[in-house]
């Protein structure tokens, strides 16, 4: 079963992305990777950013292609299906993030994105962390540390952060929150780098009682429901990535029952086996499904959030059912460190983690599609 | 990523809403108590209803224009499910969305002439007879035997779980006219009025409440001309018929969901902050996940239709997460109603009116009805990821 959602330039697009993966990534590739100290090689950094792939979705005024959310979410999608670990998605993510917030405040930060600077997102889903007006346009950082991806490789850092205490400015009457840009070095001070459950890099970043000066506030006073809304859309191109680990760990393991002969026969004649491939196709299409229709949902200014969230949710449920699924149609040899399976394992978990709590991200899409009736036909 | 719903699409629902809308409210009302009832089988209110879409030209949308349809596309018919489910109203079932377009294919001009249009109109009503009590999922070891005379054949033999019989007009029924070893290539598909001399209709009682037959076929003597198809090539008009019946799975899960928030909000747990409500509103965020994801397979197989391809594992995946969606919502709706989710359907202090206890009551079939999900997955193996057989 193929995915039949792509318009031909997406799949254009997809063909060529997973041919440059394709071309060098394995597993050897992937372990010497996480084992260097960078976690990522610099000059493929440099060709994902010669092939346009951090700028794909930014306007043309910065220099990026001026394409669409889900031409991002297919480099992102063949990213996750390669395993492959870099600062790339942290960098698309802040990338559409303040492309959605835009108002050309951001341009400068989206030019260097563009053209090949990387950064760090910083938007916690679950911390308490907040920011606390202080007058004269500059705010306090208040709350425990986050665990921020790529922090320590990223030339710049974007805090998406909500304000205490409200603010009337808001259309809705609700929270405000506000998004500040800082050069990733002067976080360093307060960073601490901490081993990632998979191989991605990981910071540990104690942002309590800093100060954000006017200057660094790029924008504030942004609308609650606005700034999810920026979340949301980067938050696909996680689930998008999250989509094609679900794809490459499918494939890898229909392939491996095909082979594998036990008791004479290939074990994906066993009928037990068989329906633990049904069940994981049934999970890769659900994930599949519920991201291309958020990312077509997802035009500039939709301002839809909920299905977007249901994207997020359901790739991050497949993605791990279906590597548990895998782990246990291979059997020990895909619990090794020589096998690619062991990368989209633990990716999966992790992934799906950097979305938040479960029950939070579960409340409030019961609060977007049953109480607001947010999107719904019925 | 393409789209799938454009303004045509939307505009054809807001008049479809429209003029639903406008119905006799109680011929409505009456419609959707006795289909929530037993929904498997339109009787006097539901044929009624039907027979009301049917003359005003809203029965068989995607049909083609030659066979009385509106030309339409297999999304508008699926919209126009959506809606009918959505209201808990009949929509025309197995007749209108799998026999009417099989018969398109593998009908003969006659035939086509006699039932499609009093299919459209709503008039005429199919039971289907595939079950036999030694043949469930195994259907191709079916006994029901038809033996040639003339210009007839006569039919012997025992049917099972034949919904709607008792108020079908018309039997579609797959009988043995080869040898029992050709199995699938020995079996040809009938038409026949339901009370042609020799049919026994006796009731079976589900613990849902709802009404199935079995049927036995005393001599019955059906005219060749009311076989559909080639004699033992009716195999290939049962499974286009059925996978045109699994497209059928949509708007059920979003209507018990709906039973359960309802239920919620009275219970003031909807937007509650008690650790009652936040169980609650984490449990129903999945199922709206999973409702959500059950409206995409079902759009995307109507999208299939429409460009001309015949979803197979699509159609697997989509009838397996719908029958399991469903049953999960009953189940842990009642979980999350505790003790009282008890009191039986018809009883005023019954949470959610019932409607979880009988859905719960009903369930099993969805997941094993229309080819059971053990089934389907070993189709989902073999046509969606290319698995040897």
């Amino acid at each position: 079963m193929i995915d039949t959602d792509l318009t031909d330039d997406e799949a254009m697009l997809a063909k060529t992305a997973r041919a440059y993966f394709a071309d060098f990534v394995d597993n050897t590739y992937l372990n010497a990777q996480q084992a260097s100290p960078d976690g990522y090689e610099t000059r493929r950094w440099q060709q994902m950013c010669e092939l346009g792939w951090t700028g794909i979705n930014l306007p043309e005024r910065v220099g990026g292609a001026g394409g669409t959310l889900a031409e991002a979410g297919v480099v992102a999608r063949e990213a996750g299906r390669a395993a492959i670990a870099s600062p790339l998605l942290s960098t698309m993510r802040a990338g559409t993030v303040l492309d959605t917030l835009g108002r050309g405040v951001f341009d400068d930060l989206l030019a260097r994105i563009a053209a090949g600077s990387s950064a760090a997102l910083v938007a916690p889903a679950d911390s308490p962390l907040r920011a606390e007006a202080t007058g004269d346009g500059a705010y306090r950082l208040a709350g425990p540390a986050v665990t921020v991806e790529w922090l320590e490789r990223s030339d710049d850092v974007v805090l998406l952060l909500p304000v205490a205490g409200g603010d009337d400015r808001s259309p809705a009457g609700g929270d405000t929150w506000l998004c500040a840009l800082l050069p990733g070095a002067d976080l360093r001070a307060r960073a601490e780098a901490v081993p990632s459950i998979d191989n991605e890099r990981v910071a540990r970043v104690d942002l309590d009682g800093l100060t954000l000066a006017a200057a660094d506030v790029a924008l504030d006073g942004i609308d609650a429901g606005t700034a999810r809304y920026a979340l949301a859309r980067a938050n696909l191109l996680r689930a998008s990535a999250m989509v094609g680990g679900c794809e490459a760990v499918l494939e890898r393991t229909v392939q491996y029952a095909t082979e594998r002969v036990q008791f004479g026969q290939p074990i994906g004649g066993f009928q037990a086996v068989r329906h633990h491939l049904g069940r994981m196709l049934i999970a890769l299409d659900a994930a599949r499904l519920a991201c291309n229709e958020a990312l077509t949902r997802a035009q500039p200014g939709a301002e839809e959030s909920a299905i977007a969230a249901v994207a997020l949710f359901a790739a991050g449920r497949s993605y791990v059912e279906i590597v548990l699924t895998a782990a246990q149609i291979h059997g020990g040899v895909g619990t090794t460190t020589e096998h690619v399976l062991h990368h989209h394992f633990l990716r999966a978990k992790a992934m799906q983690l950097r979305g938040g709590k479960r029950a939070n991200r579960l409340r409030e899409i019961h609060h977007a599609l049953v109480v607001r009736r947010e999107g719904s036909l019925w | 990523m393409k789209t799938v719903l454009g303004d045509e699409q939307l505009t054809f629902l807001t008049e479809l809403r429209t003029y639903l809308d406008g119905l006799d409210p109680q011929l409505v009302e009456a419609t959707r108590i006795e289909n929530i009832e037993d929904p498997m089988q339109p009787r006097g209110h539901g044929r009624r209803f039907l027979r009301r879409l049917g003359a005003d030209g809203w029965l068989g949308v995607s049909w083609p224009r030659e066979y009385g349809g509106q030309g339409r596309t297999a999304i508008e018919s699926w919209l126009l499910a959506e809606e009918l489910y959505s209201r808990r109203l009949p929509n025309g079932l197995l007749t209108l969305n799998a026999i009417g377009p099989t018969l398109m294919i593998v009908g003969t001009d006659e035939q086509k002439a006699e039932f499609l249009p009093r299919i459209r109109a709503g008039e005429l009503e199919v039971a289907i007879g595939y079950s036999e009590p030694d043949a469930g999922s195994d259907l191709a070891s079916l006994r029901t035997r038809a033996v040639r005379d003339g210009d007839e054949y006569v039919v012997n033999g025992q049917k099972i779980w034949t919904t709607g019989a008792s108020v079908a007009t018309h039997f579609w029924l797959a009988v043995r006219t080869g040898a029992p070893e050709d199995r699938h290539r020995g079996v040809s598909i009938f038409i026949t009025p339901m009370d042609t001399p020799g049919i026994t209709i006796t009731p079976i009682i589900t613990q849902g409440g709802e009404r199935t037959n079995a049927v036995f076929l005393d001599n019955v003597r059906i005219p060749v001309s009311s076989r559909i198809g080639a004699e033992n090539d009716g195999w290939s008009a049962l499974v286009t018929a059925l996978n045109f019946e699994r497209m059928f799975y949509h708007n059920e899960p979003r209507w018990e969901l709906r039973q359960l928030t309802d239920w919620a909000a009275a219970a003031g747990l909807l937007e509650g902050d008690s650790a009652e409500a936040h169980e609650l509103q984490a449990v129903v965020g999945e199922h709206a996940v999973d409702v959500e994801i059950c409206r995409l397979f079902a759009q995307r197989g109507a999208r299939m239709l429409a460009e001309g391809r015949v979803p197979h594992a699509e159609a697997s995946v989509n009838k397996i997460w719908w029958g399991e969606l469903r049953q999960r919502i009953c189940d842990t709706g009642l979980d999350l109603i505790g003790e009282d989710g008890t009191i039986a359907t018809g009883s005023p202090h019954a949470p959610a009116h019932g409607h979880l206890e009988h859905g719960l009551r009903s369930s099993p079939v969805w997941r094993f009805g229309g080819g059971t999900n053990e089934i389907q997955l070993d189709i989902i193996a073999t046509r969606g990821l290319g698995m040897p057989r």
